[in-house]
């Protein structure tokens, strides 16, 4: 009788299948472009490069016989990943996207100096990339990446809801614009309750806003923390007041960006602050109750607010970085220089990217199709970042937060959560 | 031939046997042993990206042990533990007993019970974020409409607290109620007879007969869910962030906050060794009662 199986599986034959098999996934498809090249980005960056017929890359991956495989992720998650896979000893990936808050020395040290390269293989017309988001890719001397968008903070406001209010014309003040808010929190003739602004609580770049226009601020370019703080008080005592009377919902400690988006898209709330780049997504028919309805102005600064001291919005830049361990350095530059060329810089602004290239804004095709980019090269001429990276940045930001929230929801005076910031983030700021 | 087969095996030695054990040892090693030491040695050094890992000794302990963030998650998470796994444990019980006892349409009845467990935790903070909105969600506008109090976990800690402890016994009941349900069919129905003839009421039944027989079972459904209830991140995560204000964060969230949002991995590998030894002191009493029962057991 026979005392074997009629499956046997013999160790010469899982050696050999084990073998082949790996053979077969070293070989790598033979129907895939000649070279791949990988990239860490955020959804949006893979979006605004376009698909199929519109796809922007089209030219460049027929001519470098490459394609580009995108990895995305949400912000954060993004530059960890982005750090980790540049901290290893090799990495698939050729380009990551960076937010201009995050390379300190440390980090920048993981990326590939591209000063050398803008010199002995240019991008087209360097210099008009804005000066200012390239000085934020510029550390220790070292340029780390090449700035490809920027998201400027803008006031977005639901002018169908500011008609019903018997409101002819948006704010040109903060108080103007808390006493619109104040107006429109109420039921709208459709029955749905509105609330006069909504803000996310978990981002640091509304309270600094609020600071701001009152010429205040959380932490300097030079590393001032809170320079100002009477006009930081000033400026959670209107959010404060705003919870308080309604016009900042009652969920505020919980609101996300996202939510922001649809309590506009869905009239439940008349104002809010998102990047201009967000114009298209509000107004979207599909999306939108309010399609042609949601405009946009620069943020308001307070009356109070110095002449000769302009409203400075907040701008998030990214740019495009090399892992130093990255395997084809070459291919990488190829891709960031065409992402960084003119053509593809305005058709990514055509498809909604903030462009980095000053020439885009004057551009016919994008004046025609974004009717904000008029303001919001305006905006931009004195936005600056939120705070500046240090190695404690994301500390010091959420125990900001940490106060903001305690002010706002009235679980702390303004004055002692001002305060606190100031004792708590000290020792995080560098030396 | 049997016990030439055996002879043979004995007479081997140990080099010759290690080959056969040693998918398991590797395993064990690379999954658990390994990446355990090397938690070891990052919560005793102080490093971050593109920053080289320098020693610190119990610098990283200290500074978690005395952060007032790290205590209010502490207190936090024990609150939920405590709370949600005795409530879950005796909803569980409660539940059991009922199909024990036999329920019409039983069979969906059981499919009900046991649907969380097959939703992700992502897919069922998002659905209760939305069934309870302060704002606009029905549960709340149901409640407001019969004048009954709303849950206000958007800023009230408490509150949200409640609905987080709500959220994790209804995702988690499932795994308490099908231990003790199974426990419970196992009891054999002649004990119960016998019960019933020595003129027990339905009650001392349940103290005399069911308790002390489901017991293993109620150890083990403890134990596991100790454990993993000290985890809790998604339904904290997802639905207040740890807000407002920090309030309600609780130790695992303030570990990937450590690590994730500061990049600071010496406190973070801190924090997950201290969360380890918290939870096995938070269990270590039905550890024990566990090993006597399997001592009890074994004689």
């Amino acid at each position: 009788m026979k005392d074997r199986s009629a499956f046997t599986f013999t160790r010469r034959g899982f050696l050999g299948t084990t073998v082949g098999g790996a053979a077969a996934l070293a070989a790598g498809p033979t129907w895939a472009a000649g070279k791949t090249l990988n990239v860490l980005s955020h959804k949006v960056h893979q979006t605004v490069l376009g698909a199929d017929a519109d796809d922007l890359m089209a030219a460049w991956k027929s001519a470098n016989d490459a394609d580009i495989s995108f990895t995305t992720f949400d912000s954060n998650p993004l530059q960890d990943r982005l750090f980790r896979e540049a901290s290893l000893t090799e990495t698939d990936y050729g380009v990551g996207y960076i937010i201009d808050n995050r390379p300190t020395s440390e980090i920048a040290s993981l990326f590939e100096p591209l000063n050398d390269l803008t010199v002995s293989d240019p991008i087209e017309d360097f210099d008009d990339i804005a000066h200012g988001l390239v000085q934020g890719m510029t550390v220790d001397g070292n340029l780390i990446g090449i700035p490809v968008r920027h998201a400027t903070q803008g006031l977005f406001y639901n002018e169908a809801l500011l008609e019903e209010a018997g409101i002819s014309a948006p704010p040109t003040t903060l108080e103007e614009l808390v006493e619109q808010c104040n107006k429109l929190t109420f039921t709208s003739k459709s029955g749905t309750p509105v609330t006069g602004m909504i803000l996310a609580s978990d981002l640091a770049l509304f309270p600094v806003m609020f600071a701001r226009a009152f010429g205040g601020d959380f932490i300097t370019k030079d590393f001032q923390l809170v320079p100002d703080p009477a006009a930081m008080e000033k400026g959670l005592d209107v959010l404060r007041a705003m919870f308080e009377s309604g016009a900042l919902p009652r969920s505020y400690a919980t609101t996300k960006n996202d939510d922001q988006v649809t309590w506009l898209q869905q009239g439940r709330a008349a104002f809010t602050v998102l990047p201009f780049a967000r114009y298209a997504q509000l107004n979207n028919p599909e999306q939108s109750n309010f399609p042609g309805k949601i405009k946009a102005i620069a943020f308001p600064g307070s009356a109070t607010l110095a002449a000769d001291k302009p409203m400075a919005s907040i701008v998030e830049a990214w740019a495009m970085v090399i892992p130093k361990n990255a395997k084809d350095k070459a291919l990488a530059w190829a891709y960031i220089k065409e992402v960084s060329s003119k053509r593809v810089t305005l058709g990514m602004a055509l498809n909604g990217n903030g462009p980095v290239r000053v020439s885009s804004y004057s551009d016919p095709a994008l004046i025609s199709k974004n009717p904000l980019a008029e303001v919001e090269a305006m905006v931009l001429a004195n936005a600056r970042g939120a705070f500046p990276p240090f190695p404690e940045a994301a500390r010091a930001q959420a125990t900001m937060l940490e106060e903001v929230q305690l002010a706002v929801i009235g679980r702390k005076s303004v004055k002692d959560a001002v305060a606190s910031i100031i004792e708590r983030v000290t020792p995080m700021m560098p030396a | 031939m049997k016990e030439e087969g055996k002879e043979r095996l004995r007479s081997r030695s140990l080099a010759h046997l290690m080959p056969l054990i040693a998918p398991v040892h590797i395993l064990i090693l690379s999954v658990i042993v390994i990446p355990s030491i090397y938690v070891i040695w990052l919560s005793v050094t102080q490093s971050s990206f593109g920053k080289a890992p320098s020693f610190v000794g119990l610098e990283n302990y200290i500074r978690v042990l005395t952060d007032p963030a790290f205590h209010r998650a502490l207190w936090n998470t024990v609150g939920i533990v405590v709370v949600a796994v005795h409530l879950e444990l005796a909803i569980g019980l409660l539940l059991a007993l009922l199909f024990a006892s036999g329920l019409p349409l039983r069979r969906y009845l059981l499919v009900a019970v046991l649907a969380p467990y097959a939703v992700s935790e992502v897919t069922a903070v998002v659905m209760w974020r939305f069934l309870f909105d302060p704002d606009a969600g029905p549960i709340t506008q149901m409640l407001q409409s019969l004048h009954l109090p709303i849950l206000d976990w958007s800023y009230e800690p408490t509150h949200a607290m409640i609905l987080i402890a709500m959220l994790t016994i209804w995702l988690h009941l499932p795994f308490t109620f099908i231990i003790l349900y199974a426990a419970r069919l196992a009891i054999p129905l002649d004990l119960y007879e016998a019960a019933r003839i020595d003129g027990a009421t339905p009650l001392q039944a349940f103290r005399r007969v069911t308790l002390p027989l489901l017991g293993p079972a109620i150890v083990v459904a403890l134990l596991f869910r100790y454990i993993f209830a000290f985890r809790i991140f998604s339904e904290v995560w997802l639905l207040t962030n740890g807000g407002p204000a920090r309030t309600t964060e609780v130790v695992a969230v303030y570990l990937y906050q450590e690590a994730f949002s500061y990049n600071a991995f010496g406190t973070a590998a801190a924090t997950a060794w201290i969360m380890v030894v918290v939870s096995l002191l938070l269990a270590v009493g039905y550890i024990l009662l566990l090993g006597k029962q399997v001592n009890a057991n074994a004689h």
